[in-house]
């Protein structure tokens, strides 16, 4: 445990700025929208701006992405192929513990299954995370719920948490204490750890006046989604509300489904994309043949709510794949994110 | 950071968002929180801009055709290339010249696509293309209110207290409008749908009115006279108003017994809808325009109804007619039509012509023009030379009479099947490679800023349009998108108060925004001194009879599957693959039918039937839905090759808007 000064803290993001392209959350001038996104310079960041609209997946899983690049000669009958990697060694600074956890469940799934996705292998490779505990949450989280916050615990090379004056320090990898070491940071003394303690009950006890848009008692009703035992008027009930737009799923931070497209390009060359894409989307598991269910709709929203919510899911992420951000809540045309959809359940159980 | 601030380009719905830029290219794209419209939602269309706006299906160089086909020239060669071939037309060009302009232009191309029509070639044959309903509605509410647009606000949704959706399925075609007055019901607004198929939109109301197809305008006249004679309606003020009496006495004439069994729909029904109408504190009218949208008539009666109801021009109110393509009512305000100028300025107003005049300083052909579409129609004979900006429907309508015509001119960013048409094509810098505003359906005037240099260095409009004016010697000096816009806000009162830097640092501003409206206006109000009045109406109401030997009714759906057939949703990738994942399942294409007739006609999900009306037949696949209703049927019209040749040689039906139904006879093969 180290201590920099609360004016100091930009230091750190500056000395990775050195080494590392550099993320962090920015706000947007015009509509006070905030972005988790790259910046050109360190002081674009605010590290006390709220829960960023867009969480820093589309750094390791871009929305749409050149990973292939062919040529094919006609007359030689040859084609040329050459395999894009993004190389490039980024650093996320400020990540709040609910996107962290994100990430570790786009690991889990990108790495951590019989396949792994090299691509996305080298996003992550060279990364460096800065994380920052949440001392007070906002009005759409519900992180509690599923266990993702507010204090980060695992997956980051530093973890910074405000008290007071200071930001308290914690190196999560030889990474994160090399780097501190450089920087010449203090060692906290070890009431900082009873300190933190305290700031993380106060910031779990604040949920209940602050974190007001979103609640979602998420255990009973992984019990239901698991077991099947959910009347179809439910779903239906949801299925009607979907405008199937994707969004739920392009906001979620630990949503992975991608689709593949080759682009021609006009000099002749075609360019292999991978793209966001989404469960919600009748094409996206659209089957062979003439298979056509016979609810569609319903069939695909409670995909995504079993991917999410069922035990089965959650033993391929080692927790629940929500991250309780509450973002889905917000972009959903219906009235059919997650928070949402939980509160249906647990209506139809309590009933 | 990345993001940078800009408006969806597809619907009418304009809803914010934010490009991303990573070293001078697109890179994505993500919904905008705090915009007033769209509220951090995009529908599928918007979520996908970017795989649209990246497309290198391109337009990357000026064509001229000889002998039958294209030939890369530069802009200076194709532009003296059009001038001698045109040189014949240009002293009697009035007649021989009509401009199809482009709905999702911006303000400031359509306004120069204007102006070059009218002041460089002397024509008044202006047309505002894929758009077939909207200049009704714009004509209903501009009698009506004195307002040429939708009269009331989207942000105002939330807070009005009764919603009334007529025909179209907003969930497909605005989905963010559709999602606004969906959360507006769930939090305790009455929404009533009318329509004869039962949409998404229909499943989310509190109450849908499933008509016999063609029935709908009789549907809307009965709610109003139930209105009339039940005593529901506004009795202070709505029959001292201007056209109340003949509109009470074309009521009276419907029988009512007889208009209640070819609707379909109970009295009772039609009965609570009057009184919770007019009993409501506010009510809102949606309904969409353009293709397959309703038709002046209907329009006619929505107004009046509402009138009789007393819930125009009050708060929370509003006649809503919407605009499925970005920049419609744009098009008009910009005065791409034959009649108008900008700002639904009267062209045969002599004093509007002359402050045109003297700005443009030119002169202009005293006569109104007229409609390019019903002049090719009509196979005129006078017309030889056509203008088309970016046409993006995938079909192209009156394709012999367009290949007869001498000289065709494409402006256009994307290639596309209109392209073969033309003899000379120019290339044009495309959304965010240029500076330009654009209307939304709620008169939001908005910017979108350049973002991204010209693909290939093409030419911006206003560079392009420029030369061409000057090579027929006449001066145009504008160095900015912005320097058009401030000459558009000098000449338009609704646009006066208007300027770029209001407009970069808003989420848009609603017209009139003048000296009157400093920060815009929201909706129509009444004041004091403004006088309503009702529409005129037909009275007459289209008989749809099935017969023994055409027994179903078929609904030719259009608006629904309308972003099927257009052109750049082709160029993305998964708005594209989800409009055609249909076609997956019914590479036919499909008819719907409700299960008891499938039972009847002994045919299953799949199988094929033969469809046939007294002017042709087509072979389609069964889809089994209980969103018809017994004895109607629904065809969508998306697929070129098989189902629009039926559909097209019904084409005097689309005319009926809403109302369009053919009867048929459906075998089994
Ligand atoms: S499901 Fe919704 S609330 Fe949960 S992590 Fe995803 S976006 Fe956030
Ligand atoms: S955001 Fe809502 S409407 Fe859109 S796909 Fe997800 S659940 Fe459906
Ligand atoms: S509703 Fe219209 S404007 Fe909004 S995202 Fe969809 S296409 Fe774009």
């Amino acid at each position: 445990m180290y201590l920099i000064e609360k004016e100091n803290v930009m230091k750190i993001a500056e000395e990775l700025a050195k080494n590392y392209e550099l993320f962090g959350p920015v706000v947007d001038k015009g509509t006070g929208q905030v972005f988790f996104d790259r910046v050109n310079d360190s002081s674009e960041i605010s590290l006390s701006a709220e829960i960023p609209a867009i969480p820093p997946k589309h750094v390791v899983f871009p929305q749409i992405e050149r990973i292939m690049k062919y040529k094919y000669d006609r007359s030689a009958k040859k084609a040329e192929i050459e395999a894009i990697l993004d190389n490039r060694s980024k650093a996320i600074f400020g990540i709040r513990p609910c996107d962290l956890t994100g990430l570790i469940v786009l690991d889990r799934f990108f790495l951590g299954q019989e396949f792994v996705d090299e691509i996305y292998r080298e996003h992550r490779k060279r990364m460096f995370i800065v994380s920052q505990n949440c001392i007070a949450p906002f009005k759409q989280c519900f992180c509690v719920c599923t266990d993702s916050g507010p204090f980060a615990d695992e997956g980051y090379d530093l973890n910074l948490t405000l008290l007071g004056d200071y930001y308290l320090v914690e190196a999560g990898s030889d990474k994160g204490k090399e780097l501190v070491q450089r920087l010449g940071l203090k060692s906290a003394d070890p009431s900082y750890a009873e300190m933190k303690k305290k700031a993380n009950d106060k910031s779990i006890s604040l949920f209940e006046s602050i974190a007001t848009d979103n609640k979602a008692w998420i255990s009973r009703v992984m019990n239901r989604i698991t077991t099947g035992f959910i009347k179809e008027d439910v779903w239906e009930y949801i299925g009607k509300q979907c405008f199937e737009c994707g969004a739920c799923t392009f906001v979620c931070p630990t949503c992975s489904c991608f689709n593949v497209e080759d682009h021609n390009r006009f000099d002749g060359t075609t360019d292999r994309l991978r793209t966001w894409d989404s469960c919600s989307f009748e094409g996206y598991t659209k089957m062979a043949g003439d298979h056509n269910p016979r609810h569609p709709v319903e069939d695909r929203r409670n995909k995504r709510f079993f991917c999410k919510l069922s035990y089965s899911q959650s033993k391929k992420y080692l927790r629940p794949g929500c991250v309780g951000c509450g973002r889905c809540q917000w972009v959903c045309p219906g009235d059919i994110g997650l928070p949402n959809v939980v509160t249906y359940i647990r209506r139809e159980i309590t009933e | 950071m990345d993001y940078k601030s800009g408006v969806c380009n597809f619907c009418g719905t304009g809803c914010g968002n934010y490009l991303r830029i990573s070293d001078g290219k697109i890179t994505g794209v993500y919904s905008s929180r705090n915009h007033p419209v769209s509220k951090g939602r995009l529908c599928v269309r918007g979520w996908h801009i970017h795989e649209w706006l990246m497309t290198d299906q391109r337009i990357s160089s000026p064509m001229i055709k000889v002998d039958g086909s294209f030939k890369n020239v530069t802009y200076e060669e194709a532009v003296n290339f059009m001038m001698e071939k045109l040189s014949p037309y240009m002293g009697s060009s009035a007649k021989a010249i009509g401009f199809l302009g482009a709905p999702r232009w911006s303000n400031e191309n359509n306004y120069l696509f204007m102006k070059l029509a009218r002041s460089v070639f002397k024509t008044n044959n202006i047309t505002l293309d894929s758009e077939s309903g909207h200049r009704g509605s714009l004509n209903v509410l501009s009698k009506v209110t004195g307002f040429p647009a939708m009269t009331g606000s989207l942000e105002q949704i939330e807070k009005t207290k009764f919603i009334m959706v007529i025909g179209s399925d907003l969930t497909r075609i605005n989905p963010i409008i559709g999602s606004e007055i969906h959360k507006a019901q769930m939090a305790g607004t009455k929404v009533v749908t009318l329509g004869s198929r039962k949409t998404q939109m229909a499943k989310l109301s509190n109450l849908h009115l499933q008509c016999r197809p063609g029935t709908l305008k009789l549907t809307i006249a009965l709610i109003a006279k139930v209105a009339i004679e039940k005593g529901y309606m506004d009795k202070n003020s709505a029959s001292s108003m201007a056209g109340f009496n003949d509109f009470a006495s074309s009521l009276a004439a419907i029988n009512m017994a007889e208009a209640i069994g070819s609707t379909g729909i109970s009295l009772d029904d039609i009965d609570s809808v009057a009184k919770e109408l007019c009993g409501s504190e506010s009510a809102m009218a949606f309904w969409s325009t353009g293709i397959s949208g309703a038709d002046e008539d209907t329009v006619s009666y929505i107004a009046n109804l509402f009138l009789i109801a007393g819930k125009v021009g009050k708060e929370n109110c509003g006649l809503n007619s919407i605009t499925g393509l970005a920049n419609l009512q744009g098009g008009y305000d910009m005065g791409v039509a034959p009649d108008l100028l900008t700002g639904f300025q009267s062209y045969s107003d002599g004093a509007v012509r002359s402050k045109f005049e003297k700005a443009w300083q030119v002169q202009l052909p005293a006569e109104v023009g007229n409609d390019v579409y019903q002049l090719l129609e009509n196979k005129n004979k006078d017309l030889k030379v056509l203008f088309v900006a970016e046409h993006d429907e995938g079909i192209v309508k009156y394709e012999k009479e367009i290949a007869n015509l001498d000289f065709v001119v494409y402006f256009g960013s994307y290639d596309n099947p209109f392209v073969n048409h033309a003899d000379v094509v120019f290339p044009i810098a495309a959304l965010i490679e240029d500076d330009g505003t654009y209307t939304n359906t709620e008169r939001r005037v908005q910017i979108s800023q350049k973002r991204i240099q010209a693909f290939n260095g093409v030419l911006s409009v206003r560079e392009l349009f420029s030369m061409i004016a000057a090579k027929s010697g006449v001066k145009w000096s504008y160095n900015s998108s912005e320097d058009v816009f401030k000459e558009i806000a000098s000449l338009t009162p609704s646009y006066s108060g208007l300027s770029y830097d209001k407009l970069i640092n808003s989420t848009g501003i609603q017209w009139p925004c003048n000296s009157e409206y400093p920060n815009g206006c929201k909706s129509f109000l009444l004041k004091s001194g403004t006088a309503l009045s009702f529409a005129k109406v037909s009275g007459t109401f289209p008989a749809v009879n099935v017969s023994e030997a055409f027994p179903f009714l078929l609904i030719p759906g259009r608006g629904e599957y309308f972003w099927h057939q257009n052109n750049i949703m082709k160029k993305s990738y998964i708005p594209k693959r989800e409009y055609n994942a249909t076609l997956l399942v019914y590479p036919k294409g499909f008819i719907e039918i409700n299960s008891e007739d499938a039972k009847k006609l002994q045919v299953r999900e799949h199988w094929t039937v033969k469809i046939s009306s007294d002017k042709g037949s087509m072979n389609v696949s069964v889809k089994i839905s209980e969103d018809v209703k017994p004895g109607t049927a629904y065809v969508p019209y998306f697929i070129k090759e098989m189902i629009t040749d039926f559909l097209l040689g019904h084409s005097d039906k689309s005319d009926m808007g809403l109302d369009a139904t053919i009867p048929v006879r459906i075998e089994r093969v």
